[in-house]
């Protein structure tokens, strides 16, 4: 599950699931909803493949959500599910995202998201599962 | 948000400056400085703004004091409204966090000679003509698109570029920040991804507090320094708030990947990752310095490509050619950039790196940089406030270098959270409430009007207020909007 919470010139993202892969995921939809407002409005006609590459679970989950404002920038591509794969890249995760590209006369959006930033991004593993703080750039 | 609460100290300096003693914490080199009076410092507790400026204090080379304008809000690493000067001769750092993702960010006005009686009643139609004209908002991209050659030519020469190609005019460029050029920009320091995102997106509002905003001059001031900027009380201006679009972004982001490890590298411990920063001579702190320089010029351009279609729609609407509608450019100002310049600490003049993250450069009259024309009533600044009640030009006031190295403040400053303004908003029709005060509104998210609504913000005019007492600028003229383009 994700969440957006308060901070006061920007949006704050947090989510929380069992396992990273499943983490990844849901911080991307959060994103996704961030920038769309509503999920429901996208088709998941197309599909895109992911590598991220790294160590350090923050820096990871950050690098991810990078590589969807990219594609976002320059391609339109908007995603609607996810699915994070971290044991068959060594240091990393593979991904595929299913979406489509924006539609100026279909889709009405939301946010422009400037970056994901580094102010108190969190990734955290407890008995539970994990959990990720991070606040998104407007 | 008790959580977030600042529970450190925060003593009167004077009516309109509090001090973060350099004591509060172990790390921090210098003290924080806050202009704010006392309707403003209530609310300062509530977040973690002043934590920011205690933490920006940690900052090698950091001079005099960490400092916050009284537009401050709760940013990320450094607050918004913050300003660090660094030396870098004391091993003094740059910051990519001490300008923002929105690369130089900023303001322009640009005046006309049409008055209120004018405008009244084409209002509507000219603001849904510039909706249709002026790309606006989320994924819009712009109807200039640049090949690389001429992409990097026009980072590396800013605003002057555009006027070879017959995009702006000579008094454009001197009537900018710099004369719309920061000298030094290396194009080759940015990214694939930067430029890639910088070929279709100059000439583009964006979203977010972004926007282009018709206006009248509600009331003057400063009748010298007016006439100096050819405002007069009853006309209808034109103020764009828009920076550096994907291409900052971009820079921003790949500077603080490769400044990942420099703090560690370079021996500064640091309370926030996002305040990541690397000595100003480094490799490092070179490379990011001539990308941001690059990424700011493309910021100016991009204002100038805006203000060029503002024209060609006024034109358009008022049938008459936009030189024949007096739509002159009175001033341009950046308020996310770093900047070397000279200032004085103590007795010395020195060069320091002068970062300001949602401030806004104030040199006083006399100061070289300034053009001619605005050499004798100090350098215009231009505050914007909010959609709903009025926005501000200044000008650099006698105090601003000897108090905060020639900076004032950039905006009202946010007073509620994006998600609580939407809360505010619920159940109410915002574009209709500002139409009822007179404002004709049009935005092309659903969020767009909710979360930038009036309420939102703090009272410009009390921000203006602080900034004019403490002497960091001077009242010239309040302006008040009459037409809103929001992304």
């Amino acid at each position: 599950m994700y969440e957006i919470f308060e901070h006061t010139a920007d949006l704050g993202l947090r989510a929380r699931a069992v396992t990273l892969r499943e983490l990844c995921e849901e911080s991307a939809l959060g994103l996704m909803e961030i920038i769309t407002g509503d999920l429901a409005q996208l088709r998941t006609v197309d599909a895109l493949r992911f590598i991220v590459q790294g160590r350090d679970p923050a820096l990871l989950l950050l690098d991810w959500l990078a590589e969807l404002l990219h594609v976002f920038a320059t391609r339109r591509m908007l995603f609607a599910r996810f699915e994070v794969d971290v044991s068959d890249v060594p240091n990393g995760l593979s991904a595929l995202a299913h979406g489509e590209p924006y539609d100026p006369a279909r889709h009405v959006l939301a946010h422009e998201v400037k970056a994901i930033t580094y102010h108190d991004l969190e990734v955290r593993q407890s008995c539970g599962g994990w959990d990720a703080t991070m606040v998104v750039d407007i | 948000m008790s959580d977030t609460e600042f529970r450190g100290p925060l003593e009167r300096v004077d009516d309109c400056c509090w001090r973060i003693p350099r004591a509060y914490k172990p790390g921090m080199r210098v003290d924080g400085l806050v202009f704010a009076d006392d309707r403003l410092v209530e609310d300062l507790r509530s977040d973690q703004a002043l934590e920011q400026v205690a933490n920006v204090a940690f900052l090698p080379g950091i001079q005099v004091a960490s400092l916050a304008m009284p537009d401050i809000h709760w940013g990320y690493g450094f607050c918004i409204g913050g300003v660090c000067a660094t030396d870098p001769e004391e091993g003094g750092v740059i910051s990519p966090g001490g300008v923002g993702y929105d690369i130089n960010c900023g303001v322009r006005l640009v005046r006309t000679s049409l008055s209120l009686e004018d405008v009244r009643l084409t209002m509507p139609r000219l603001v849904d003509q510039l909706m249709r004209d002026i790309p606006v908002g989320v994924g819009e991209r712009g109807k200039y698109s640049f090949d690389m050659g001429a992409l990097r030519a026009l980072l590396r020469e800013g605003v002057p570029f555009l006027r070879g190609r017959g995009l702006a005019t000579a008094a454009d460029v001197d009537q900018c920040e710099a004369g719309g050029c920061i000298p030094d920009a290396v194009p080759d320091n940015l990214s694939a991804r930067a430029l890639e995102r910088g070929t279709d997106q100059c000439g583009t509002v964006g979203a977010g507090n972004h926007f282009v905003e018709v206006q009248v001059v509600d009331r003057v001031e400063d009748a010298v320094a007016a006439e100096a900027m050819g405002l007069r009380a009853g006309q209808v201006c034109v103020l764009i708030h828009s920076g550096s679009r994907g291409l900052g972004y971009q820079v921003c982001d790949d500077a603080l990947r490769v400044l990942r490890d420099a703090p560690a590298r370079y021996g500064v411990e640091l309370p926030d990752r996002q305040l990541a920063c690397a000595p100003i001579a480094s490799p490092e702190g070179q490379h990011y310095l001539g990308a941001m320089r690059a990424a700011a010029n493309y910021a100016f351009c991009n204002r100038q490509l805006l203000m060029w279609q503002v024209r060609e729609v006024f034109a358009r609407v008022f049938g008459r050619p936009w030189k024949d509608l007096g739509m002159e450019l009175v001033y341009d100002v950046a308020h996310n950039i770093a900047k070397l310049e000279r200032h004085r600490t103590g007795n010395v003049a020195k060069t320091l790196c002068v970062h300001r993250k949602g401030a806004t450069r104030a040199f006083p009259a006399g100061h070289p940089d300034l053009p001619t024309r605005y050499r004798s009533i100090g350098q215009p600044v231009i505050i914007p406030g909010d959609m709903g009640r009025a926005s501000w030009v200044l000008v650099g006031g006698p105090r601003s270098m000897e108090r905060s190295f020639g900076t004032t403040c950039h905006g009202a400053g946010r007073a509620m959270s994006r998600t609580a303004a939407k809360r505010e908003a619920r159940g109410r029709d915002i574009r209709d409430e500002l139409h009822r005060a007179g404002v004709v509104a049009r935005a092309r998210s659903r969020e767009g009007l909710a979360e930038e609504q009036p309420a939102a913000y703090k009272d410009v005019d009390v921000v203006v207020d602080v900034v004019h007492r403490a002497g960091l600028s001077s009242k010239v003229a309040r302006l008040r909007p009459l037409g809103v383009l929001k992304g």
